[in-house]
């Protein structure tokens, strides 16, 4: 039950991009269609996961064993560029398609805030190996509906008549902070 | 405290640099290596002028769907043996001429004047389209330039007198001119031919010489011409226009001297023709002379 709130409040009550502001790169560059979005979401999840893991390793066993917390920024950026790396030659080999729609943006991933977030987070709340597992996908999860709901919201914008001063970027921005009120509902719901 | 804290950092780096390592490997993509030797033999302006929407993209259809080499108009002779010589094939004769976009009507304000004035969107399209044109002949340049829009390479432009022109040096003959004109007047044909009928003019001849002073009347004349040349293909009537046959090019520009109205005529729109011949004669010369050079020694 506890991991069940976990999952819930790192999805949606505490959700990444629209609570915290962090991942709002990827989340406002990759956010036209729903199609690319739902990929660079699945891919985000899946570095998050694999760095909740490997880093709560690496916290645990090497840098709290050793006495070293101070490596703890350098050494999970190292694991997330590594990551990241993984994820880009493996698209690149399964799916040129989708390599080429994500760009520049699948690189990016390694300066994606939301990731060292997870990392970080975990690690100053303690979490046990599984929690932070289920930490790093509810993160995930939050992230893909975060983007995915703003590809859809964007997608009806494209046949919108918009004002022309709010065209583009400022409405993007604009959709984004509503958004944020409106996950703004959740707070409070679930105390993790 | 430092000691450990570097091996560590070290340790942690070398596990994640070899995981990649094997990762790299077992994910590896396989290019072709000729597509990039293919990209750097082209220009890389991405004009289209293949058929492909990028270089890149007709440099994979070459390495890979077989594509014919000789297609990147704007490379030319040079790009087309640098090709030749990625993909170990050898570079046909007819390969080798430079093409150029030549304009087929004559017919300026002072050829061809219309009383009125165009005052629409400042386009060949949408002036023909409105039926409301600056000039009197129906099948005649509207002179208001979407071919000079067209140009990627700033090689058509307007005469005053509101015909475009070709400068012959830096024509690349991509095309785009061609789908530009709403009325086919450009087409591509090789440098070196140099006698038209620079007219598109379907109109009977009375009416086609009361429209514009330089239009085919339809006299015949030409085409009696080639006839006594002993050359009676290179130059056919057809709907009330002498045509120059394209297939063969063996019109030659004597067979226009009695042209009544100069339609038939050579080097005309172009500009820098001649410097480019002599330029292309002369590099040939020089090749030849290196290969034949290199055979002996």
């Amino acid at each position: 039950m506890n991991l069940v709130v976990l999952i819930l409040s790192a999805a949606i009550v505490n959700n990444f991009v629209l609570t915290y502001f962090v991942g709002v790169c990827p989340f406002i560059g990759v956010s036209k269609k729903i199609d690319s979005a739902l990929s660079m979401g699945i891919a985000v999840t899946f570095v998050m996961t694999i760095t909740a893991i490997v880093t709560w390793i690496i916290n645990r066993f090497i840098l709290i064993g050793l006495g070293l917390p101070f490596l703890e920024y350098v050494s999970y950026i190292v694991v997330i560029a590594s990551l990241v790396q993984f994820v880009e030659m493996f698209i690149k080999k399964t799916s040129p398609a989708l390599y080429r729609t994500l760009g520049i943006f699948l690189p990016l991933i390694t300066t994606n805030c939301a990731i060292l977030f997870v990392a970080l987070l975990h690690t100053m709340r303690q979490y046990e190996f599984v929690e932070s597992v289920v930490f790093g996908i509810g993160a995930g999860i939050g992230f893909t509906l975060a983007i995915v709901i703003m590809a859809g919201i964007r997608e009806q914008l494209e046949t919108a008549d918009i004002p022309k001063p709010f065209q583009g970027a400022a409405i993007t921005l604009i959709v984004a902070g509503i958004l944020a009120l409106a996950f703004m509902g959740f707070s409070g719901l679930l105390a993790a | 405290m430092i000691g450990i804290a570097a091996a560590m950092m070290g340790l942690i780096g070398l596990v994640f640099a070899l995981f990649l390592v094997t990762a790299n490997k077992r994910f590896a993509v396989e290019t072709d290596p000729r597509i990039a030797q293919l990209e750097e033999a082209f220009p890389g302006v991405n004009c289209g002028g293949c058929g492909y929407a990028s270089c890149a993209a007709y440099a994979e259809a070459v390495a890979q769907k077989g594509e014919k080499i000789d297609l990147c108009v704007v490379g030319g002779d040079d790009t087309t043996r640098e090709v030749a010589h990625v993909m170990g094939v050898k570079v046909s004769d007819e390969q080798k001429d430079k093409l150029v976009a030549v304009v087929f009507c004559q017919g300026d304000s002072e050829a061809s004047a219309f009383p009125g004035v165009y005052k629409g969107i400042p386009d060949c399209a949408a002036a023909v389209y409105s039926q409301d044109v600056a000039k009197r002949c129906k099948y005649g340049c509207v002179g208001l330039g979407s071919c000079v829009a067209a140009c990627p390479f700033d090689a058509i432009h307007l005469s005053p007198t509101g015909i475009p022109y070709v400068d012959a040096e830096k024509c690349t003959a991509c095309g785009n001119c061609v789908i530009a004109c709403p009325r086919d007047l450009i087409e591509i044909h090789p440098l070196k031919h140099d006698a038209f009928v620079y007219c598109k003019s379907l109109d009977p001849g009375p009416i086609a010489r009361k429209v514009c002073k330089k239009a085919c009347i339809a006299c015949n004349i030409c085409v009696k011409a080639a006839a006594a040349d002993e050359n009676p293909d290179a130059v056919y009537m057809e709907k009330n226009l002498a045509r120059v046959n394209t297939q063969n090019y063996s019109a030659k520009p004597e067979y226009g001297e009695k042209c009544p109205t100069a339609a038939y005529n050579s080097n005309c729109n172009s500009i820098r023709k001649d410097e480019v011949m002599a330029r292309l004669e002369a590099q040939r010369n020089a090749k030849q002379a290196v290969e034949v050079g290199a055979g002996e020694s």
